[in-house]
């Protein structure tokens, strides 16, 4: 009946287990979901995070003239869902953990992270584009040794053109193990084998289905 | 013309009026910041309530269109000068005798529902249905705690009455002197009956969780309350924290007055210091640990427990032991 | 008078609103004085039950067309000198409510809002962030 006479005297004993802020820094996991940081130089204007943010914070307006586009996300209405992080195929938008997000209301329009991404030219045909990121470049056209590097300042369909221009690598026919006997569900070309094969502006790798 | 002035100055000033005022406070304080240590939190300062009161008077006063003024505004000052005027009854051992040859105990026993009176009136002026309901809760949480009251009265002035022979001692000046002579109070045993119901009356009448029923803020928004704000908010909070010394200052007189060697200044100290010892052990830690009771399980609770308690010491008095 | 003024400042009690939240940043308020984790009362601050006793108003949830009217009705009864809080993001732009069809709207375009707290929800620790601002800004607003 008196066991709270128990936990009240454990209570005072352990002292309290109040979290020291404001009077001191409080403890923030390194991975705490805060505000969106953008990477200008790994963006690649796919507006994906654009498409995908949960609350419409995400905006991307092209310059008039032409030499690239302003990346805004407006803290007020971004709901730290991490949509843009999860999605971006070149990582170029993170979540850092800041949360240090109280303002007065005059700087409600300015809580902004402003990023301005520029564009470049093709070396090709001169088009407007951003450059490819390294990271993409070498999950496209690394396997087998390719030299990219050419690639990177070159619009799609300029890479296209010279991807099919360069030498592409066909391993031979004595090389590609037969369908072994008995093992009729085995599918004929392996993951790893289809790798092997260039085929221009496509990287899936052909899967093939045991007739 | 010189007791006039003697007795202005014991109410204003010391033991009533300002000292009270301070001392309420300070405890009130106290409380809060041993609550908090008991529920391993850091609390507010102690001298947080002075502090809400500082606030209270830059906020401006809202009366509603429906209201009463006239007792809506009054209300508070009732309760606050009634409990100002009881402290000067409560006699300070060793500094204060309290107003000698009269009978006090019942005066008290009149004067201590005021602030509950206060509470009343100021919620059935300000024309809310929630202060309607905090006015019925709040009558119904009197009926309960008064009858114990009134019955560990009656115990300690028929003790003390039956060994001076006068039958019953209605002054708390004489049941000081009687226990400066003969013992506390508190520790016969034929009185701790009457002091277990005393422990259990102070939360009921302090407002205090698990009793804290007419002024529930998660259940009819703050009740009586609701409507004030400002300067008039602040003198319910005086009235309540000159309550608590009032009780607690009378309890002490009741069961443990006893003095210390030195003077004025240290048997001050000394009260304040009791007074704060039983308030951590019928309203702290009470209050820490508890919820709240449903108004008619408060009411049974009083039926069941403080009365039959103080009535047992009150027939073990009567009858001479 | 300055001194009475920033020992004023130093009890904030606190009123929370509703306006059609979905509870997150309820929750979040909730914590923020219940658990003994992040104790408001440190800062003399207290949760008070009825608007007429509040200092600073902490309101949640995009304005709903349901409760807009109450939210306006019960935000006049708060005594003046108050400063207003929004919290998470939905009352500062509507949050992922944005554009709906029962939404009024964000809610500084009925009720001058003071201080932006944006998350969803946010930490208890930005809340208590947003407390000791708005409590600086209602010093700067007595004259203090």
């Amino acid at each position: 009946m008196f066991g709270f006479l128990k936990v009240l005297a454990r209570n005072v004993l352990k002292g309290p287990s109040t979290d020291p802020f404001p009077f001191a820094e409080a403890h923030t996991p390194a991975r705490f979901r805060g505000q969106v940081r953008l990477d200008p130089a790994l963006c690649v204007g796919c507006a994906i995070c654009h498409h995908v943010c949960a609350g419409g914070a995400i905006n991307i307006a092209e310059r008039e003239d032409g030499s690239g586009y302003d990346f805004t996300v407006w803290h007020n209405t971004c709901a730290l869902c991490g949509l843009c992080r999860h999605y971006c195929p070149t990582g170029a938008i993170t979540l850092s953990n800041d949360w240090h997000n109280a303002h007065l209301q005059s700087q409600k329009y300015d809580w902004c992270e402003r990023q301005f991404v520029p564009f470049m030219q093709c070396e090709g045909c001169g088009a407007h584009i951003r450059p490819l990121p390294p990271q993409l470049a070498a999950r496209a056209y690394g396997p087998g040794g390719f030299d990219f590097a050419s690639f990177m300042r070159l619009c799609p369909s300029c890479r296209q053109l010279a991807a099919a221009r360069a030498d592409v690598h066909i391993p031979e026919a004595s090389a590609m193990p037969a369908a072994p006997a008995g093992h009729a569900d085995e599918p004929a070309i392996r993951e790893g084998d289809a790798n092997a094969v260039t085929v221009k502006g496509d990287e899936t790798p052909a899967t093939g289905v045991q007739q | 013309m010189q007791d006039i002035l003697v007795a202005l100055f014991h109410m204003i000033v010391f033991p009533g009026g300002a000292f009270a005022l301070t001392l309420g406070l300070l405890l009130k304080g106290l409380d809060r910041k041993v609550e908090a240590r008991l529920q391993r939190r850091v609390g507010p300062p102690i001298v947080q309530p002075f502090i809400d009161l500082v606030k209270l008077t830059t906020k401006e006063t809202l009366i509603p269109a429906t209201a009463n003024r006239t007792f809506f505004l009054a209300a508070p000052l009732i309760g606050f000068t009634g409990m100002a005027v009881c402290a000067a009854f409560i006699p300070v051992p060793g500094v204060y005798d309290g107003m000698p040859g009269m009978g006090d105990m019942l005066v008290l026993f009149y004067l201590l529902p005021l602030p509950a009176i206060a509470l009343m009136v100021g919620g059935s002026a300000s024309s809310s249905p929630f202060g309607a309901i905090g006015f019925s809760r709040e009558m119904t949480m009197m009926l309960a705690y008064e009858i114990p009251l009134l019955a560990v009265l009656l115990a300690v002035a028929l003790k003390v009455g039956h060994a001076t022979g006068v039958g019953a001692e209605l002054s708390l000046a004489s049941v000081v002197a009687y226990q400066a002579s003969t013992g506390m109070l508190g520790l016969d045993p034929v009185m701790l009956p009457a002091l277990l119901a005393y422990l259990l009356f102070l939360p009921g009448t302090a407002g205090v969780p698990p009793f804290d029923i007419p002024e529930a803020e998660t259940e009819i928004i703050e009740g009586p309350l609701l409507e004030y704000s400002g300067p008039a908010l602040g003198f319910f909070h005086l009235g309540a924290a000159l309550k608590t010394v009032v009780v607690l200052g009378l309890g002490v007189a009741m069961f443990f007055p006893g003095t210390v060697p030195g003077g004025i200044v240290p048997n001050v100290l000394w009260f304040a210091l009791k007074c704060a010892g039983l308030m951590l052990l019928s309203l702290t830690l009470v209050k820490a640990a508890t919820g709240r009771f449903r108004i008619d399980q408060a009411f049974t609770f009083y039926l069941k427990l403080p009365t039959p308690l103080a009535m047992a010491s009150l027939a073990l008095a009567w009858l001479g032991f | 008078m300055n001194l009475l003024k920033k020992l004023a400042v130093r009890s904030p009690w606190l009123y929370r609103i509703n306006a059609g939240s979905c509870n997150g940043c309820d929750v979040e308020l909730a914590t923020t004085a219940c658990i003994p984790r992040y104790d408001v009362e440190r800062l003399g601050c207290k949760y008070c039950g009825s608007p007429r006793h509040a200092d600073i108003v902490l309101i949640t949830g995009p304005l709903t067309a349901r409760v807009k009217d109450k939210v306006l009705r019960v935000w006049d009864e708060i005594p003046a000198p108050k400063i207003t809080v929004a919290v998470g993001i939905c009352p500062v732009s509507g949050g992922v409510f944005r554009d709906g069809y029962p939404i009024e709207g964000p809610l500084d375009r009925y009720i001058p809002i003071d201080i932006n707290v944006p998350g969803c929800p946010p930490r208890p620790q930005a809340i208590i962030e947003g407390v000791v601002k708005a409590r600086d800004l209602w010093l700067e607003r007595i004259g203090g």
